[in-house]
């Protein structure tokens, strides 16, 4: 009933065109996170499905039906915004009785739901106060609030986290992930922020400059990589890239090499991009003859790892290492590469070139 | 008092020095003199006689006098006309020329015209609207068989007519509050409503003007404290006639002071009509915003 469909949907302000073609499906029940850099146009995208923004081309359904030309109202969504939009003159309260309005129903009716919505949230002690009385992960309850008590058959959320401190945006995640088990409702979730989207997503959607690059679980992102971009833009630190080519069935990177794993399709004098997360690059043995010589330039404490900011060759690379095993800066180890962990990439497209 | 708090403060005093002269005056000495000659007979044709102290007598005879209660009566009904026409109307066109349409600004500035012109200039520019045999609005409304209408010459029409004056006069200035008023409200939550399915009506009534209300209170006060002293239309249009239809209290009190040479009588008659009005205005405008601050 509430799965959405995006098929070649394109957004163009005049002549500039900012989103190119999404094609997306949501099943009824998922929650969905679109994620990129700033100005990659998820918020325009998120817009066009509620209806706040016209649709230039392709096709947009919600539970089966094309809704390309139907009113926001008419949607059955329900959208929680990055400044929360709440009526600053009105108590809490009155907040949710306003987005209730147009549904009239009775005044028992409507005071339950409002209730209800208020235990869940915590929100009972602050009924009456006025969003200037409230703080933002306040404020931000009172807009998902605002947004339950319609009992819509889609939520929308634009970066709602991205007005609150860490600690908050951790918890009220937490709670949003609660939320959703609870109600089960159709989620589209718009962050900048990767936490945010492997915590919260079943299927994430990465944006870049008006393209989808993967869309995938989190796990999938993760670990499979279809761009360079995704390789980068997800993990943290970010995945080590190195310029190299195909050299008699090796990869082959000034001062380094290393045996190509079977799921690349490579060939001979192919020039391709090798990319290794921080924490496959290991501490190894000096006197392991497969390993690689690193001077460690840069020495990060993080607790319970540390960053090794090295120098192999020609490249700088970062290693994340158990903070046991933390050097001082200036001296050189030896490092080997967890090789069944290696992506490969087609230098020139960017893309994967696994099979 | 740390050197330059001190320092800064005689800067300070030696600044606002020309202020204090000036408003003492043009302000608070003329003030003070009216306050002095309202308990005096003074006969401005006979400026040589003693100006004998008389007590009370010309409050007494200001607050028991017909006229004066009548130009009283008038200066509300024409407030309460003008006020709440320009109230409605400069919502409405707010609400019109903040739209996002292209060649909306100029509009505005159009709009902001009658503002910018003298009173007195107002004033001819309708008369010559008004003017009986040769005004405009007779041959208008001749064209579509209607009128003549005897503007400023019947009891009937005088006083709406100043108002309609005074109403296109000033108009532009609601409007211009508005406008800014409205262009600073947050475009979100009506995005919000736009998705909840919010009647236009509700979001109106219930979003935006509620939101306008400290901005309308505060231009509704200017306007009404202007109303208030509203002279030059009235002047160059009827002169508070026919049959003092239109005498409001300025014109009262220039009368009584200029006409008929009492300026004990006109200081008494300014001195009642200030309190009465800072009176009326004062507890209006503060029940309103106590009915906004105990909504709050
Ligand atoms: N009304 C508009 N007119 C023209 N261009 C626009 C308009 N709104 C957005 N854009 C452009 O569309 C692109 C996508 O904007 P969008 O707001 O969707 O980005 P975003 O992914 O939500 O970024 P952020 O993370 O910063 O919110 C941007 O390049 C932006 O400049
Ligand atoms: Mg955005």
């Amino acid at each position: 009933m509430s799965a959405i469909t995006l098929r070649n949907v394109v957004k163009r302000y005049g002549a500039v065109q900012v989103v190119h073609g999404v094609d997306l499906t949501i099943d009824e029940g998922e929650f969905v996170v679109l994620l990129g850099p700033s100005g990659c146009g998820k918020t325009t995208t998120l817009r066009m499905v509620a209806g706040l923004e016209d649709v230039s081309e392709g096709e947009l359904s919600i539970g089966g039906r094309v809704v390309n030309n139907l009113a926001p109202k008419d949607r059955g969504v329900a959208m929680v915004f990055q400044n929360y939009a709440l009526y600053p003159h009105m108590t809490v309260r009155q907040n949710m009785e306003f987005a209730l309005r147009p549904m009239k129903l009775e005044k028992s009716v409507v005071d339950k739901r409002i209730a209800d919505t208020a235990e869940i949230l915590g929100l009972s002690p602050l009924m009456e106060r006025r969003p200037a009385q409230l703080s933002g992960g306040q404020r931000q309850r009172v807009a998902m609030g605002r947004a339950m008590v319609r009992t819509p058959k889609v939520f929308l959320f634009d970066e709602p986290l991205s007005n609150l401190d860490a600690k908050l945006r951790t918890q009220v995640r937490w709670e949003i992930g609660k939320l959703h088990q609870r109600l089960g409702t159709t989620v589209l979730y718009v962050t900048h922020d990767q936490v945010e989207a492997m915590t919260l997503a079943d299927k994430i959607v990465i944006m870049r400059d008006g393209y989808v690059e993967q869309v995938g679980t989190p796990e999938e992102v993760f670990a499979h990589p279809k761009t360079t971009f995704v390789a980068t833009f997800i993990g943290s630190p970010a995945m080590n890239m190195i310029d190299g080519r195909i050299e008699s069935g090796r990869m082959v990177a000034e001062g380094i090499s290393f045996a190509i794993p079977a799921r690349y399709h490579v060939s001979e004098g192919q020039a391709v991009t090798l990319g290794i997360r921080p924490s496959e690059i290991k501490i190894a043995a000096s006197d392991d003859a497969g390993a690689l010589d690193a001077r460690v330039e840069v020495t990060e404490y993080l607790g319970n790892e540390a960053l090794l900011d090295l120098r192999i060759g020609r490249h700088e690379m970062v290693a994340e290492v158990p903070a046991a095993d933390r050097v001082e800066p200036g001296r050189t180890i030896r490092v080997r590469f967890n090789e069944a962990a290696l992506h490969l990439f087609d230098a020139q497209t960017g893309k994967t070139l696994a099979l | 008092m740390g050197y330059i708090q001190r320092r800064n403060r005689r800067i300070f005093l030696i600044f606002l020095f020309p202020v204090i002269v000036a408003l003492f005056a043009t302000t608070i000495y003329p003030m003070l003199y009216a306050g002095w000659l309202s308990f005096r007979n003074y006969d401005l044709a006979k400026p040589f006689i003693p100006r004998v102290f008389v007590g009370w007598a010309n409050y007494a005879e200001v607050l028991s006098s017909g006229p004066f209660l009548h130009a009283l009566i008038t200066t509300f009904k024409l407030m309460a006309i003008t006020l709440s026409v320009q109230l409605v109307l400069g919502v409405g066109i707010a609400l019109l020329v903040t739209q996002k349409l292209r060649g909306m600004g100029l509009v505005r500035t159009l709009l902001l015209i009658p503002m910018m012109i003298s009173p007195v200039i107002v004033g001819l520019v309708w008369l010559f609207l008004y003017f009986p045999e040769l005004g405009y609005l007779n041959y208008f409304l001749s064209l579509i068989g209607l009128g003549p209408v005897s503007w400023i010459t019947s009891t009937d029409w005088a006083l709406l007519a100043i108002a309609i004056a005074d109403i296109w006069q000033w108009t532009p200035f609601v409007m211009m509050g508005t406008a800014a008023a409205l262009q600073s409200l947050s475009p979100e939550p009506y995005e919000a409503a736009r998705i909840d399915g919010n009647s236009r009506w509700d979001v109106f009534s219930r979003v935006t003007l509620p939101q306008l209300k400290p901005v309308l209170v505060s231009l509704m006060f200017l306007r009404a404290i202007d109303a208030f002293k509203i002279y030059d239309i009235i002047f160059v249009l009827t002169k508070g006639g026919p049959a003092d239809s239109t005498e409001v209290i300025s014109l009262y009190i220039y009368r009584q002071s200029f006409t008929f040479w009492r300026m004990g009588v006109g200081a008494a008659a300014s001195f009642v009509s200030l309190i009465i009005i800072s009176v009326l205005i004062t507890l209006f405008f503060k029940s309103l915003q106590r009915g906004q601050a105990s909504k709050g």
